[in-house]
């Protein structure tokens, strides 16, 4: 046991100065908390709700999905222990359980809860329009003054270079 | 070593406490929902303590209800969460101000 | 494509519940150890509403899934009623059956007696009368599905599991099957942000008070042993409990639990908010399902199993009948919007119920469930002239809507008119006895406090049962100014006295409530003043013939009522 005193006292150490700079820096530190300053990032914008990972709401179904008919097989365990002292009795009671499973199960194909995959185009159409050309599928970038023409009230202001600062304006496609 | 059983119920009641305490504070509405989902699992520990208290094998039996209640109960919500924030931009439970009560 | 989810969790719900009856009542051991044998038939006529209602979900469910879409929109409805009637048939018929065989349980989980039976009729009922009331309101808002009805069957499915179980897990079940429909029938109106706001409040919070419930289950499991109604109350009487704290929390976050589902005091934060939110006959429904499953459960544990421990519960509904009274009634006065005022008001009404409960007496359970089983006509065929004059997209609920009804829509006027004096508590309605018994049976008990506090709260909630009554026949669109106003109200009261035959209730509350109508007009029509809606409303035949159920109900159960004596053959529970 004796050996061990000295990582004993070394993790003492450890955890005490620890404790002690924490509550040292929290006592002395300059606290002017600003929002910009608490966002996640300080870019300037200030957050305006948690950021959020983005599934498709496609993904939940399943996983709606997946949770019921999974969690219904724990009540096919107390059967299969008891199994062959209910035989019958418990026989048609689990087949009248599974009809019910069923019959949710077909509501649910027939709702499409179940059509993964992209969806079917059934309508016959080309994939693209076959009186495409050059003339139509090309867009035609504006030059920088037709943007401070069209581009509203405001005009930006535009680099030395004739390169607009960031992202072309919306209105500038052509319709 | 065994631990008593009186500190699993002790455990129980705290983990309770903290999903009753998290659906409260929390803004997050998934957390919210997590927090019911640790509601339910703090009683089927206090269940299965007792059942083994007493040992009695309801209250393990008990479970098994809960466990499929809880189960359809985060489907639904979730669908309802999934239905309700679907044309919205973030889950948080501040934007749901329409009705003052 | 998200309602069928919606639905098929709820589905799922429901098949599990039903399920756990047949094998999991005999094939987990734990749960019926009291047969000695594995082979016991289960007697499915003693849970034959619930296998009723339960069926004809499933038989809908199906239907839906063979026909191809939107083939059979009025199909659904007609299933709906006619699967509701059965389960009436089948409640009246068990009525007779359990008279002549006598009490019997299934696995010492599932009660098979009169109490059971009394809340299959009220359930049933309450299934017609929504089923009729919900169709043409999910065809004008463009909601009309096999959902809404399936939905309606499982609330109703969840809430006579309720009322027959036998223990406390057979009760949370019913409780999840019972809320988790009704939170989805909440949500249920898809382009309306505020029914998605009302579902999901009404879930969080459903959720937390179910676990909070279910918490009680536990630990009232941990102090005696079993979750059984019969073994709790055995127990009980053979043990005196010296270190009884798990005991009394246990029984403390029952009440609590169940008081969260029948809308008490402290726990009534979600009511205004869900009320106003869903679609209107739905809230007619949970209102009226909701409160009586609520209720049913709470008979059974604290009259059922926990009669022996009285003296704890007894101050606890004391306090919360209490405050459930006052301040669902005065609550009520200072709201804008019908629904929310209706909310309120449900409150106050389920104050009653508690003092019949409070009572812990035959009589006062009798006197509850008289109370539930009236208050259910009343308040779907509230929410059903609601839904009528709310106009398409629930357009507007606020005070306005309902002025000068009588001119637009004498009918429905009238029913509405009797459906206020019946939750006021007007003589010749149902409303008045109901109140008569369960303040009766409270005096019985030498409740005089409270017995005086409830006649209070009738009191208050007068006021604004007649303020909607006045607006009603008083409330001419072009009369702006309040001076024009006040010459209708006189006129209005006095249809109001003689519609309600006798009038001293209502007297003395129009000499109170007289007073401030005037102003109060005044600041309505100067502060929010709209042309009143010119157009006709539209009865649809299946919402009049429901209307005319109700209020022929509400009046003939006000006169002389049998039903008193069918609520007091049922307060004999095992």
């Amino acid at each position: 046991m004796e050996q061990y005193l000295p990582i004993v006292l070394l993790l003492a150490l450890v955890v005490g100065f620890s404790v002690a700079s924490a509550i040292g820096s929290r006592l002395l530190a300059p606290k002017r908390r600003t929002g910009a300053k608490e966002g996640p990032y300080e870019s300037g914008i200030v957050p305006r709700y948690s950021p959020a990972a983005r599934f498709p709401v496609r993904f939940y179904l399943v996983a709606m999905i997946f949770i019921i008919f999974d969690i219904e097989v724990v009540f096919l365990y107390p059967w299969a222990v008891m199994y062959r002292q209910l035989w019958t009795f418990g026989l048609a009671e689990m087949a009248a359980f599974a009809i019910v499973v069923f019959i949710a199960f077909a509501y649910l194909v027939s709702n499409g809860a179940l059509d993964w995959g992209p969806r079917q185009r059934t309508g016959g159409r080309p994939p693209a329009d076959l009186a495409r050309s050059t003339a139509a599928t090309v867009r035609r970038v504006p030059r920088p003054e037709e943007l401070i023409e069209r581009a509203g009230p405001e005009p930006r202001p535009l680099e030395p270079d004739g390169a607009p600062g960031g992202a072309p304006p919306r209105q500038a496609q052509p319709a | 070593m065994t631990v008593p059983g009186a500190w699993y119920l002790v455990l129980a009641a705290v983990l309770f406490g903290i999903g009753a305490t998290g659906l409260l504070v929390r803004r997050n509405v998934l957390v919210m929902f997590m927090c019911i989902e640790l509601m339910l699992n703090a009683v089927n520990l206090t269940f299965v303590t007792f059942a083994r208290l007493l040992d009695d094998i309801g209250g393990q039996a008990s479970v098994f209800f809960v466990l499929v209640v809880a189960a359809a109960e985060v489907v639904v919500g979730l669908a309802i969460i999934v239905a309700m924030f679907r044309r919205r931009a973030a889950a948080t439970a501040d934007e749901i101000h329409i009705l003052k009560g | 494509m998200i309602q069928s989810v919606l639905f098929a969790g709820v589905g799922h719900l429901a098949q599990s519940g039903s399920g756990c009856l047949g094998p999991n009542g005999t094939s987990i051991t734990g749960l019926c150890t009291s047969d000695n044998s594995l082979h016991m038939p289960v007697a499915y006529r003693s849970i034959l509403p619930m296998l009723v209602l339960f069926i004809g979900a499933l038989v809908l469910l199906l239907v839906s899934a063979l026909l191809s879409k939107r083939s059979r929109p009025g199909l659904y409805p007609v299933l709906s009623t006619a699967v509701g009637l059965a389960a009436l048939v089948a409640s009246v018929w068990e009525w007779y059956d359990v008279g002549n065989r006598g009490v019997s349980t299934i696995g010492g989980q599932i009660f098979y007696d009169r109490f059971s039976v009394f809340f299959g009729v009220v359930v049933s009922v309450t299934v017609v009368l929504a089923s009729l009331v919900s169709d043409s309101y999910l065809r004008r808002e463009g909601l009309d599905g096999v959902e809404a009805y399936a939905l309606i069957l499982l609330a109703g499915t969840g809430a006579v599991l309720m009322a027959e179980a036998a223990g406390l897990i057979m009760l949370f079940l019913g409780l999840e099957i019972m809320s988790i429909a009704l939170y989805v029938m909440a949500a249920y109106h898809r382009r309306r942000t505020e029914s998605g706001e009302a579902g999901f409040k009404y879930f969080i919070l459903g959720s937390f008070s179910s676990a909070i419930f279910l918490y009680g289950v536990a630990l009232t499991y941990g102090a005696t042993g079993s979750t059984r109604f019969q073994d709790i109350a055995g127990y009980l009487a053979r043990n005196t409990l010296v270190h009884d704290g798990v005991l009394l929390a246990g029984m403390a976050l029952l009440i609590v639990g169940l008081g969260f589902k029948v809308a008490a005091v402290p726990f009534h934060f979600w009511t205004p908010d869900v009320y106003q939110g869903s679609p209107t006959p739905f809230t007619g429904y949970m209102a009226a399902l909701a409160k009586a499953a609520g209720f049913a459960g709470l008979l059974r544990t604290l009259t059922g199993a926990l009669s022996s421990q009285q003296a704890n519960w007894r101050p606890v509904i004391w306090l919360i009948a209490v405050l459930t009274l006052l301040i669902g009634s005065v609550m009520a006065i200072a709201q804008r919007d019908l629904k929310r005022m209706m909310a309120y008001s449900s409150i106050s009404q389920a104050g009653y119920v508690l003092v019949g409960l409070q009572a812990g007496s035959a009589a006062g359970t009798a006197g509850s469930l008289f109370y539930l089983f009236t208050y259910a006509f009343v308040i779907v065929g509230t929410f059903a002239v609601l839904g009528l004059i709310q106009g398409p997209g629930e357009a507007r609920n606020d005070l306005g809507a309902i002025r000068g009804l009588a001119r637009r829509r004498p009918g429905l006027a009238m029913a509405m008119l009797v459906f206020l004096l019946a939750q006021a508590g007007v003589p010749l309605t149902s409303g008045f006895l109901a109140k008569f018994y369960v303040i009766e049976a409270s005096v019985q008990r030498g409740q005089y406090p409270l017995a005086i506090i409830a006649m209070l709260a009738a009191a208050i909630a007068a006021f604004f049962y007649l303020r909607i009554a006045l607006l009603m026949y008083a409330g001419e669109g072009e009369a702006a100014g309040p001076a024009p106003a006040l010459e209708p109200a006189g006129g209005g009261a006095e249809a109001a006295g003689e519609a309600a035959g006798e009038a001293f209730v209502a007297d003395g509350a129009l000499t109170a409530g007289l007073q401030p109508v005037p102003s109060l007009d005044g600041a309505t029509a100067t502060l929010t003043w709209e042309p009143p809606p010119e157009e006709r409303i539209a009865i649809p035949p299946a919402v009049a013939a429901t209307l005319a159920i109700c209020v022929v109900f509400t009046i003939a159960a006000g006169v002389s009522s049998p039903i008193i004596d069918f609520a007091r053959h049922a307060t004999a529970m095992i």
